[in-house]
């Protein structure tokens, strides 16, 4: 990848708040869905149980760390395989 | 990039080629992370969720799982390279 200067640097940062946004939003609705697929199943009612609002609290609150984690990680691990990449040249 | 002993100006990349080829590689890597996320998700938890915090062998799952994500990235990149090259004669590049 060929390096920016200043100035297209300061654009792309744009580009990537406009991203991070995204990346947002979507991590929200995911977590709505996946939450609620994994907690949600009586509906003898149409109010949520104190049982599935527990559930929704803690799967939310262990994907949140879940990714966290991961990140990381990722980090980490990118690092490593960049410190490989530059030793075999 | 220019290329030495041939004279004339080095080709110059424009600066929207840049942020696209930018733009490209972090999208990339963004998918990449997601996917990530998703599959060491689907791979060490349960789903009946006892507590909010990570318990340890959620913690230690999820750290080998990204480690060999990252092994089996390179792997699968690697078989890529070989079948695009085996209609070609000699060996690629390492």
């Amino acid at each position: 990848m060929d390096q920016l200067n200043y100035k297209e640097q300061q654009e792309f940062q744009k580009i990537v708040e406009q991203k991070q946004m995204n990346d947002f939003m979507r991590l929200y609705t995911n977590l709505v869905d996946r939450c609620f697929n994994d907690c949600v199943n009586d509906f003898t009612s149409d109010k949520l149980t104190s049982r599935e609002e527990t559930c929704l609290n803690r799967c939310a609150e262990k994907f949140l760390k879940h990714s966290e984690r991961v990140g990381s990680q990722f980090q980490e691990q990118n690092q490593k395989l960049m410190d490989q990449m530059r030793g075999s040249k | 990039m220019s290329f030495f002993g041939l004279g004339g100006a080095a080709p110059q990349v424009s600066t929207e080629q840049k942020l696209k080829g930018a733009e490209a590689e972090l999208d990339m890597i963004t998918t990449m992370f997601n996917q990530l996320v998703d599959s060491c998700h689907r791979k060490c938890f349960d789903k009946n969720y006892s507590e909010g915090s990570l318990t340890k062998n959620e913690s230690l799952c999820v750290d080998r799982c990204v480690s060999k994500y990252f092994d089996a990235n390179v792997q699968v990149g690697n078989s890529m390279q070989s079948v695009g090259q085996s209609g070609t004669l000699g060996r690629g590049l390492k």
